[in-house]
This record gives structure tokens, C-alpha cells and sequence, in this order.
């Protein structure tokens, strides 16, 4: 009887986690960090157990590791978990305590013979493989909605633990933007002339509803934004309602990133820009006309 | 004690091409010492003089990291010394093996207490060796560290959560992976590039380790990824403002803008 873990650390939102791992198992297993209430709301997702490691208390998620790589040591299987910080150093453990190989933002798992198949992005997203794995996998993939199924139960387990503890947690003061959960967002490329141009693109982005994202360049090389808006191949891959990229030429290093967009408008002098094949909505003319139009006809 | 950093000889994926098959090629991409690793090493660097510590860079690769062009490239950045297991084969590992062997020779070590990462390999670009390391060395693990003050075997730790900033301490042995934004980048001068000539450089291969290459899945196919397909409407641009209430319509008549607008 194959098995597959999902790790939930902190938060419950892991219903896609769960969808996924029951195509390729005949068992699901939930190993949950954090407060009893996330245990309860991930037991909702109708598990055949939902293992829980305690209330933290003043240790970190991250100092679970230890624990969850001892149960699934002790029953290897595949194991399934979120992109965010913590659920990667737990993945990290519990993947090497069993020697799993890692696949990143798998878009299709199967079993098939005795295989696992995995088809995933590769180096970063450039293309797409198709690899066969006979042992353990451990997959990282955005978890989903919180499960809201009728209650289930919930096994307190203990383990043991790394000495990580959280000192302080302090408010965020300044303006942080998630690009990932943005329903629309304005992308700036290189073909804006100078930092003190962004204005015209914020001005456009809050006349949208929109979180203004960059090409590369614009964050690692010219610094006019901060590196958590850059969207591409390492930065953010964003899949909002509404992608604008104003002066983004479209290389396939940002398009990794944006590519999943319900709707994308490109403006570019270039009409042979490689957006401008990609695009929803093609605007060949300049930004420094356009941009202003734009805000000037959503304002009015 | 000394501080280990792991870095990675291998060409940014920025450059790599894509053919008709979905098959990525790095043949033309130049390798090269990241930012993320520049980074980390430049915290390894403070860390090692404010505690009196060695600071060693390990890597995993190809026989193209055992070159001087490549050694000599991580250790301007500010090491001490490079450990670098360099076989046929170890070009293109995934995280899980890269661990596995990172692992192998974090244990030719003595005495080192913390092992440094950047935040992301620029041609795989999965950010989990440093937590796979960890696991592999049984370590507690910490990532998107943006400050990082300690001693021997006590570490405090700073980063920023979608919901505010953290401060965590570590005690023992630990793997952190440092956020871009660790430390500002400084480009090597003329002086650190002539003492990296003459720093140790230490190459090992998979058997004199008593290593064998982990075993990977098998690949059965590529493909280009695709995403929605697009409906290229050309909206003129001749009149700006007439262009801008065109597409502005179009976007309302989608539902894609705020209530209220368009």
C-alpha cells in the first residue's frame, strides 16, 4: 500500500496538495506543524490520518524538520508541500531522510507500472520534462484552498525537534506586495529611461487596482525596484486576472514568469518585440503616450 | 571552527536557449559565480572575521569547476580556501544529489558549525539544496535569512515574512540560506583577484570520497511550456488617447477592471 505525506506547517491551505497526492496513493497522510486549529481545518480535507507535531510553543516551524524526517523514515512515500519558507525545510528533511528526488511546480503526477511520472517545469520554468522515478518523490507546488469537508480526526505525535527558536515578530512597516496574489499587475521593463519615470507607472497601476512588477533588470541590475518585483525565471511567477508589461521586450525568461496570466496586454515600441506574439492586447507605440492615456482613460 | 558556503559553478539560466523539442541548452551560456552565491560568501566573509573563523566554499560539478578560471573566481569573492569535488557527470545534478554530495564533503570538514547558501542556483533555480543539505546532514536549516549575527555555535537571525519581520536564534550546527538582500554586492578588485591565485584550492572526485553519483529518475520526454492561448488584438496607436479608451473598453467589456471603471 504506497503512501504520500502532506506537509502542512503553519497554515492549512493544502486542498490542491491533497487532490494531487491521492491520484498516486493509496493512502494520504497529513503532518501537520503548528497550532491545533491548522491540524483540525486539515483534517477537514478527509485524510486517512492527520498526524499532528503539538503546539510549538516558542520554537519555529522550521525545528520540526527533525520529527517529520523520523515518521517518514519509518514508512517512506511521496511527500507534497508548499513553496513557503518553512514548508521547504521540512520538505528538505523529510525528502533526504528517504533519499526522495525533488521536482518543483509538478503539473502532472501518474503512477503507471510501478513508476511515479512526474511532468514538471525545468530550470525554472524554461521548458517542460516528463521523468519517470521509481522510488520516492517529493513534490513542492502551491497548496491550494483550505479544506472545508465535514471535521475529521487528529493524532497528536511528538518527535524530535532542532533548537530554532522565534525571539521576535514584529509587524512589516513598510510596503510589502505579494505579486503572486495580485488579481492585476503592471510589469516595467527596461524600456523605461529613468528611476524617476516610475511615477507614470504607478500612477497606471493604482489607477488599475494593479501591484506594479518588473523585469529583471529593472530590480538586479538598475535597483529602481525592490528584487521581490521582479517577475520571471528566479523572481515571481504570477498567474493574476490582468498582466500589462510596459517596455518588456518578452524574452522567454519573463514570460516563465507571467506566462500563466488570464490576460496579457503588451506595450512596446518594438512592434517584434517577442510580447508582442504573446499578448491578449497589442499596443506598438510608446509608453511614455501611452501610459499616460491609460491612467487618464481609467480615471475618467 | 570553520564556516562553510556552498556555491555553484554553472551558467545562469537567463542565457540558456530553448529548441523546437522543449530541450533547454546551456552550451552557450557562460559559467560563472551568481549573485545569490556572491552574496553568501560576502556574509560568510563578516561572519568569519568577527568570529575569528575560516570560511571554505564547497561545490559540486563538472570537471569545469576544478579550473582555476572557476576556483579562482569563488575565492576572490572572499573565501579562505575551496573544496571542490569535480567528476564527469556532475554537471547538471538536480538538488536531491547536489545535497547528497555537498553532504559528502561538508564531512571532509572539521569542526564546521554553520554552512552558508544563497538564496537560489541560477540554472535550477528550485530553492532546496540548503534545506536538502540540511536534512542530509541532520542540521537544523533556516532560509531567506536577511541578517545573520553569532558566534560558534549560537546564531541569531533576521527575515521577512509576508506578515512582518522575524527574529530567530539557532543553537548548534545549522544550514542558512541568505536572502539577496543579505549584504550589498562588491565586485572583486585587482587585489583580491591576484590572492585568489594563491589561495588552497583542494580537489577531490567521486572515488576518493567514496562517492558514487545518486541515482536520478529517468527522462521520457520535453516539451516548450505553454500557457493560455492569446488573442493578439492590435489596438492602434496613432491616436494615444483613443488607443488608451479602446483598450480600457475592452478590458471592462472582460471584466478585468474595477467596478466602477470603464
Amino acid at each position: 500500500m504506497t503512501v504520500s505525506y502532506v506537509l502542512a506547517a503553519g497554515q492549512a491551505q493544502v486542498g490542491d496538495l491533497v487532490q494531487a497526492a491521492r491520484l498516486v496513493s493509496d493512502q494520504v497522510v497529513a503532518l501537520v506543524v503548528g497550532p491545533e486549529a491548522v491540524a483540525q481545518r486539515v483534517a477537514q480535507a478527509g485524510l486517512d490520518q492527520t498526524l499532528w507535531l503539538g503546539e510549538p510553543g516558542p520554537l519555529a516551524l522550521e525545528a520540526f524538520a527533525p520529527a517529520l524526517a523520523e515518521i517518514v523514515r519509518a514508512r517512506p512515500g511521496h511527500i507534497w508541500a508548499t513553496r513557503r519558507p518553512a514548508d521547504r525545510v521540512l520538505l528538505g528533511a523529510a525528502a533526504a531522510a528517504i533519499e526522495a528526488a525533488l521536482v518543483v511546480g509538478p503539473t502532472e503526477v501518474t503512477a503507471q507500472d510501478g513508476l511515479t511520472l512526474v511532468t514538471a517545469p525545468v530550470n525554472g520554468g524554461l521548458a517542460l520534462s516528463t521523468v519517470a522515478f521509481t522510488g520516492p518523490v517529493a513534490l513542492l507546488m502551491d497548496g491550494g484552498a483550505a479544506p472545508d469537508g465535514p471535521a475529521g480526526a487528529v493524532q497528536p505525535v511528538s518527535g524530535p525537534t532542532a533548537s530554532i527558536q522565534l525571539v521576535e515578530s514584529q509587524p512589516s512597516v513598510g510596503q510589502t506586495v505579494d505579486l503572486t496574489a495580485a488579481t492585476r499587475v503592471v510589469g516595467i521593463g527596461g524600456g523605461l529611461k529613468a528611476a524617476s519615470d516610475l511615477p507614470l507607472i504607478e500612477d497606471l497601476a493604482q489607477a488599475l487596482g494593479a501591484a506594479v512588477g518588473c523585469s529583471r533588470p529593472v530590480a538586479e541590475g538598475l535597483g529602481w525596484l525592490p528584487k521581490d518585483r521582479y517577475i520571471g525565471l528566479s523572481g515571481a511567477h504570477i498567474a493574476p486576472q490582468l498582466y500589462i508589461a510596459v517596455a518588456i521586450s518578452g524574452q522567454l525568461q519573463h514570460m516563465a514568469g507571467c506566462r500563466q496570466a488570464d490576460t496579457i496586454v503588451a506595450i512596446n515600441t518594438d512592434p517584434a518585440a517577442p510580447i508582442m506574439a504573446q499578448a491578449d492586447y497589442v499596443l506598438a507605440g510608446d509608453l511614455y503616450q501611452l501610459a499616460p492615456a491609460l491612467t487618464r482613460a481609467l480615471a475618467g | 571552527m570553520t564556516i562553510a558556503v556552498i556555491y555553484k559553478w554553472a551558467p545562469d539560466a537567463q542565457e540558456a536557449s530553448v529548441d523546437t523539442a522543449g530541450r533547454v541548452d546551456f552550451s552557450r551560456a557562460k559559467a560563472q559565480i551568481s549573485d545569490y552565491d556572491a552574496v553568501a560568501i560576502q556574509v560568510g566573509r563578516q561572519l568569519a572575521d568577527a568570529t575569528g573563523q575560516g570560511l571554505v566554499g564547497l561545490t559540486v560539478s563538472g570537471p569545469a569547476g576544478g579550473q582555476p578560471a572557476a576556483t579562482k573566481a569563488a575565492l576572490a569573492r572572499g573565501l579562505d580556501s575551496v573544496l571542490v569535488l569535480a567528476d564527469d557527470g556532475l554537471d547538471r545534478l538536480g538538488p536531491s544529489a547536489a545535497a547528497s554530495l555537498l553532504a559528502g564533503l561538508v564531512g571532509q570538514l572539521d569542526e564546521v558549525g554553520l554552512v552558508l547558501a544563497g538564496d537560489s542556483s541560477i540554472d535550477v533555480g528550485a530553492r532546496m539544496t540548503p534545506a536538502l543539505l540540511a536534512g542530509q546532514l541532520g542540521w537544523a536549516c533556516l532560509t531567506d535569512v536577511e541578517r545573520l549575527d553569532g558566534s560558534a555555535s549560537q546564531w541569531s537571525a533576521q527575515r521577512t515574512q509576508p506578515w512582518g519581520v522575524e527574529t530567530l536564534s539557532l543553537t548548534g550546527p545549522a544550514v542558512v540560506a541568505l536572502s539577496p538582500t543579505a549584504a550589498p554586492l562588491k565586485a572583486p578588485g585587482m587585489k583580491d583577484i591576484l590572492a585568489a591565485g594563491k589561495k588552497p584550492v583542494r580537489l577531490v572526485g567521486l572515488a576518493e570520497l567514496g562517492l558514487t553519483e545518486p541515482a536520478a529518475g529517468q527522462l521520457k520526454a520535453t516539451a516548450h511550456l505553454t500557457g493560455p492561448s492569446r488573442q493578439g488584438v492590435v489596438i492602434d496607436v496613432s491616436d494615444p488617447d483613443a488607443a488608451a479608451q479602446a483598450l480600457v473598453a475592452a478590458l471592462g467589456q472582460a471584466g478585468l477592471l474595477i467596478e466602477g471603471r470603464a
